[in-house]
């Protein structure tokens, strides 16, 4: 489903038309649902009809069937007539009975139309948004906020959904049941429907008005339950720094603050439903008044007869409640379009482009491009910004990683390390210049076939709420390519197995916000678990070990290289004893390479590697002073240095 | 988000009444919003009940020719319900809304504060999103539907009485015709709404896993697209769509069925009360306003049973919300104050002797002892409900953590824990600061057994800085305050020079006044420790405790940090589960902790002089890792060895 087009927000006018489109293939059943809605409506009436025509054609002593209203005259006729309905008023209450199953009927295929209607939009909806989501580029989760991006996705479709499976029904069932009353009414008596739909504007006019003013409440309530949350999630994470200070009570000061807060605005809000339902309930109560006096007095004038009378008290009441929550739903429905809207620019947002399957080898012939064990990389002349107007955070990046050679990337935090490898996985495009895997500029390769010939580890890896075994599972894209053997074989090689298997439910054991939490180290071992079960041929670690103690980390990048051989390997390091291992190193200052070489050549120049290693060596004249016993470390000045070349 | 947890237990086969008693125990300490909910709803069962009785007297007046004073006064009284019935609905609104705000504020007032004395093994096995929502969704949904149970069970109940009563009163025989309808009502009410709590719980669940998936989608959108697995979570994804659907559409057919079923019903009773009732008034024993009455009735009774299956079904899906917040209001506090304690404070502030600390001991920590300490951690009862699934342990007895363990520390002395992962340093430290108490053994504080101590004396005492160190989302200068409250901002400042912090604080947009983020997000892991550090400084504490971060952090920051960190080991008893070679260096005593003992004791040089030592060989391993891998370097040809693999240690 793929949008090429950027859209701009839609106009007002085409709101209505994207949640047209949503309906897509649902509109017979749609269409259904209205009409079954109508069809409840009309039956709706059969009781106060029954009653109306029973009161004039039978229990009226001085009835005469002539004077009878229009509908009183049908409905006595469809149950008999007069003199029959007389001798069988049990064929009345069967009419009653009849004309509410039918309603019931109608009512169900209502209610289970719309509802299946609606909910497959709804899904759909929900798998084009998710879908879509997965193919947007990474510079737009850059600009959104996840918060938001996470309310559009939920609340916002309830939003539309509500609207779909229950406003729209709700909507017309108040509409049908007032239209279909409204020529029964008109044929008993003009001037009572007249005086029975008087208040009717004012009734819906005051629901719409009254919940566009006091919408603001219902906003703000919702902060104040986001503060709520959001002071007691921070007091629950910091329980530990809390009671290290001893700052229970304070706490507990600012939680009632924003408890109190809460309070009050859910207070509010109860008043504003408390006044809107008060008034609203009178007004409508006032108009039923206005049905029985005026009724009463043509009654007592004998202008109206009591059946009539009865029937329009029974008719009135039927209809005019629903009314009241149209009004309610009339407020609302601005909230649908805009839900909508916001769902839109999601949507309009542009995919990742990729070449068209035609232009490039069909999918089979790049796999075989793929099965090169160890492919070699070029970076030639990479640029790259954030945004138009950022400085680059690459500027004119070119090396070559050889066939099975590892190279690692140092530099301090925001030389462009870590864009490097985003790019390299074509989560980003480089503004300038080439990458190049065997030959291949990568953006000629669709971005997935780039993926699967990368395996990488990130410095924070993400770990999916799931168990441990499909953690590790995942690598292989889904979790049921992978079998437990290999499974625990990666979490072996990744030096994690006996930790999992300490855990008391072992590789079954959950992950994350139901499950166990994990430590920094046990996390970024299960991420090279998944690494080595992806076994591809590029090997991406960027800063994978950092939280692991170097002797586990020597042990498992040991372990990987028995296991899947020598890899083209990129390793992003702070460490010297990771980068020392490298074969060559690339110095990276502020997006630019400002030095290459092996580690003992870079010892042996002037820069940042040189002066990282010489930090280190006051560190190992520390360590020897301490072995000879208690020596000044100061005496030894060239010991970390007299190793250079 | 976790909405979801409730949805794991079955729903509960019957109402726990003692447990909701508690529950409506709070209620009836709200007395003015809860009279205010009954007569609410007990005047408008009056009303309704009352209302049809006046419409037929009405129909019958007017029947009898012109208007009548008869008649003016029944639509004054008519008019006089509404306006009653207008004043009512307002007043059960109202005194709803306070009754269920009332409710939640002081159920969140107590959970919370219960939070803050709960032991931190409370802490240990309850992820914090799991007891966030205890105090928001858990006491939203109890407090929220309070009300509507107290309302219907007043409204409903009365107006069943009352109609059925008026009724009777009409006439006996039609009544008890109409009254037919009910067992059929409450049987077919009582069967839907089971079912669609059931349903309607399904449909929660599903949606919140589809929310968690969503969030994950989008915090793990980098990882998902590398791992090329957009397809596969397509699949998924659209399998918890379908199950979303599946659910809504048959609560929705439930719903279909059982709204218009009950509308039939009530509709079956009109059509009874007009045949009989007909029937009635054609033998004049009846007025044809009360058989309208009747209609009235028949249908007036849908609403009140309805309302009450609903509430019926409402308390059996929140049943288990209302347990877990029961479980953690009663979860007990372990670690507090003894009687004794508590004694001894108030003797001190009603007779403050001078020099003296709140509980009337010595005001600041010399030294510290442990005699013969064993800890090891609680095995969770069997029938701890009060704790996720997930994180129960093994049911096995656990192991020992620290194991018969004795240890003095001297006034002023620094000391650095170290040793393997789990060997016991993080629970020793945890011990002294009492986050747990030991099962066997004690801990003298100055010769004071630490339990005959008041527990927020204790608090001030001790300074604890985390290895993950954890902002609040607030300035930095409101961060560092929080070590001491009442500091000067010239203190606050000051800390953050002493640490070292400042340097990087001055060139952050607003300096002090940048806001950190979540848990300190805005800034780097060192910048955050640096803060974390201020603040410790800034406490002053006569007792640091400090787990040093293993982190990598780059070279400036790292200097930063050290400087701290020796300015905080000063002037007073430090203990340090250390990382770092520079405060191993630097401190009094090493303890190497393993397997829950002291394995070996003393200052660096001694330890060191120890051959074939265990500190000495972590020492070598670890931290003078680099060293080795630079000799072997320096005297390594360009081309690695022909296995691929290059030994970075030479093998022992």
């Amino acid at each position: 489903m793929p949008d090429p087009v950027p859209t701009l927000p839609p106009p007002p006018t085409s709101r209505v038309r994207l949640l047209w489109n949503l309906l897509e293939g649902e509109r017979p059943r749609y269409a259904a649902a209205i009409g079954c809605t109508l069809g409840a409506a009309i039956f709706g009436y059969g009781t106060p009809l029954a009653v109306q025509a029973v009161l004039d054609g039978v229990l009226d002593p001085a009835g005469d069937p002539s004077r009878l209203a229009g509908s009183a005259r049908i409905t006595l006729e469809l149950l008999g007539g007069r003199e029959f309905l007389a001798g069988h008023l049990w064929v009345a209450g069967v009419f009653v009975a009849v004309t509410a199953v039918l309603a019931g009927l109608c009512l169900f295929g209502r209610g289970f139309l719309a509802a299946s209607a609606s909910q497959r939009s709804i899904r759909r909806l929900r798998e084009r948004l998710h879908q879509h989501l997965l193919r947007l580029p990474s510079a737009f989760f850059r600009r959104s906020e996840s918060g938001d991006l996470l309310q559009r996705l939920t609340s916002d479709v309830e939003t539309v959904q509500n609207f779909l499976g229950n406003q729209v029904v709700e909507m017309g069932r108040s509409i049908a049941l007032f239209l279909a009353a409204l020529p029964l009414m008109l044929a008993t008596d003009l001037r009572l429907t007249g005086l029975s739909v008087v208040l009717l504007p004012p009734i819906l006019a005051f629901a719409v008005l009254y919940f566009r003013r006091v919408r603001r409440t219902f906003l703000l309530k919702d902060e104040a339950e986001g503060r709520l949350t959001a002071r007691a999630q921070e007091n629950l994470t910091g329980i530990r720094v809390v009671r290290a200070f001893d700052r229970g009570e304070f706490e507990r000061e600012r939680f009632r603050a924003a408890n109190e807060a809460h309070r009050r605005l859910d207070r509010r809000l109860f008043g504003h439903f408390a006044v809107f339902w008060s008034v609203s309930d009178l007004a409508c109560l006032v108009q039923m008044a206005i049905v029985l006096a005026a009724g009463l007095h043509g009654v007592t004038n004998r202008t109206l007869s009591v059946g009539d009378f009865a029937f329009f008290l029974v008719a009135v009441n039927l209809w005019l409640w629903p009314m009241r929550m149209l009004g309610r739903i009339l407020a609302d429905l601005g909230k649908a379009t805009v839900a909508m809207d916001r769902l839109q620019e999601i949507l309009s947002e542009r995919e990742d482009p990729d070449p068209s399957p035609t232009a490039v080898a069909p999918r089979g012939s790049s796999r075989a491009t793929a099965s090169s064990p160890s492919p070699r990389l070029e970076f030639e002349q990479v640029c790259f910004r954030h945004a138009p107007d950022a400085r680059p955070a690459l500027d004119g990046v070119s090396f070559v990683v050889e066939p099975g050679e590892t190279v690692a990337l140092v530099g301090a935090s925001g030389s462009g390390k870590s864009t490097l490898i985003d790019l390299l996985l074509r989560l980003d495009d480089p503004t300038a210049g080439r990458i190049l895997i065997d030959g291949t500029d990568i953006a000629a390769l669709p971005r997935r076939e780039v993926r699967r010939k990368v395996a990488s580890v990130l410095q924070q890896p993400f770990l999916y709420s799931r168990s441990i075994r499909d953690n590790v599972a995942i690598g292989r894209g889904a979790v049921e390519h992978a079998a437990d053997a290999e499974v625990l074989a990666a979490a072996s090689i990744a030096a994690i197995h006996e930790t999992v298997e300490s855990f008391s439910e072992g590789y079954a054991t959950a992950i994350g916000e139901r499950g166990i939490t994990l430590s920094g180290g046990q996390r970024q071992r299960l991420a090279i678990a998944r690494a080595v079960l992806r076994d591809a041929p590029v090997l991406v670690l960027d800063d994978a070990l950092s939280a692991v103690d170097t002797e586990t980390e020597r042990r498992i990048l040991e372990a990987m290289r028995m296991r899947i051989g020598r890899r083209t390997t990129i390793v992003v390091a702070h460490r010297l004893s990771t980068l020392e291992v490298a074969d060559r190193i690339v110095v990276l200052e502020r997006g630019r390479v400002v030095d290459v070489g092996t580690p003992r050549e870079l010892r042996g120049r002037a820069g940042l590697y040189r002066r990282l290693w010489e930090i280190q060596g006051e560190v190992e004249r520390e360590a020897l002073a301490g072995l000879a016993g208690g020596a000044d470390p100061s005496s030894a000045p060239e010991a970390g240095t007299g190793a250079g070349p | 988000m976790s909405l979801a947890d409730d949805l794991d237990d079955p729903l509960p086969p019957r109402l726990d009444w003692a447990l909701w008693r508690r529950f409506l125990d709070r209620a009836v300490a709200l007395p003015g919003p809860l009279a205010g909910v009954l007569a609410g709803g007990l005047g408008l069962a009056l009303i309704e009940s009352l209302r049809p009785l006046i419409v037929a007297a009405m129909i019958d007046e007017a029947a009898r020719e012109g208007w009548s004073d008869r008649l003016s006064m029944l639509l004054g009284g008519w008019i006089l319900l509404a306006l009653g019935f207008a004043v009512m609905v307002w007043l059960f609104i109202e005194a709803a809304g306070r009754l269920g705000s009332g409710l939640a504020f002081r159920l969140r007032e107590d959970a919370f504060a219960k939070l803050q004395e709960l032991p931190f093994a409370y802490f240990d096995r309850r992820p914090v999103g799991w007891l966030l929502s205890r105090i928001t969704s858990d006491c939203a949904r109890v407090s929220g539907m309070a009300p509507w149970v107290i309302l219907d069970l007043g409204w409903a109940t009365l107006l069943m009485a009352t109609s059925a009563a008026a009724m009777l009163w009409l006439d006996a025989g039609l009544a008890l015709w109409v009254l037919v309808i009910v067992p059929p009502l409450a049987v077919t009410s009582r069967f839907f709404t089971r079912r669609m709590v059931e349903t309607s719980r399904r449909i929660r669940r599903t949606n919140s896993m589809m929310t968690a998936f969503l969030n994950e989608a989008i915090a793990g959108v980098r990882t998902t697209k590398s791992l090329v697995r957009e397809d596969a979570a397509g699949r998924e994804f659209g399998d918890l769509a379908s199950t979303m659907e599946r659910w809504s559409v048959r609560n929705a057919r439930q719903g279909a069925i059982y709204a218009p079923l009950l509308s039939t019903i009530g509709a079956a009773g009109a059509a009874i009360a007009l045949w009989q009732g007909g029937v009635a008034v054609g033998e004049e024993a009846l007025s044809i306003g009360e058989l309208v009455a009747f209609c009235q009735y028949a249908l007036l009774f849908v609403f009140p049973i309805q309302d009450l299956a609903q509430r019926f079904a409402d308390l059996l899906g929140g049943q288990s919300a209302a347990e877990r917040i029961e479980a953690l209001l009663r979860a007990p506090v372990e670690i507090a104050d003894s009687p004794a304690v508590r004694a001894r404070i108030e003797t001190q502030a009603a007779r403050p002797q001078a020099g003296r600390a709140a509980d009337g001991g010595l005001p600041r920590i010399a030294r510290i002892d442990l005699e013969r300490v064993s800890f090891r951690y609680e095995r969770p009862a069997q029938d701890d409900a009060d704790a996720p699934p997930g994180s129960r342990p093994p049911r096995a007895d656990p192991p020992w953590i620290v194991r018969d363990l004795s240890l003095a520390i001297e006034p002023g002395q620094s000391i650095a824990l170290v040793g393997p992962t789990g060997g016991g340093k993080t629970t020793l430290a945890s011990l002294i600061a009492r986050f747990y108490e030991p099962q066997q053994g004690r801990i003298l504080l100055d010769g004071v057994d630490v339990r005959e101590r008041s527990l927020a004396w204790l608090c001030s005492q001790l300074g604890v800085v985390q290895q993950t160190p954890w902002l609040f989302n607030d300035s930095i200068w409101a961060n560092v305050r929080f070590g001491k409250l009442a500091a000067s901002d010239a203190e606050v400042a000051m800390a953050l020079v002493t640490s070292g912090a400042e340097r990087f604080v001055a060139t952050l947009p607003g300096g002090g006044e940048f806001v950190v983020g979540e848990g300190g997000e805005r800034l780097s892991l060192g910048q955050r420790q640096l803060v974390s550090l201020s603040r410790a400084i800034l406490a002053d504490p006569a007792v640091l405790i400090l787990d040093e971060a293993t982190s990598s952090v780059d070279t400036e920051t790292e200097r930063a940090i050290q400087g701290a960190i020796d300015r905080l080991l000063r002037g007073r008893i430090s203990i340090v589960i250390a990382h770092r070679l520079s405060t191993v260096r630097r401190v009094d005593r090493i303890l190497f902790v393993e397997a829950g003992r002291i394995v070996e004791d003393g200052p660096h040089d001694a330890l060191m002089a120890i051959t074939d030592g265990r500190y000495r060989r972590l020492y070598l391993r670890q931290f003078a890792e680099e060293r080795s891998i630079s000799a072997l370097a320096a005297s390594d040809s360009e081309e690695p060895a022909g296995d691929g693999v290059r030994r970075t240690i030479p093998p022992a």
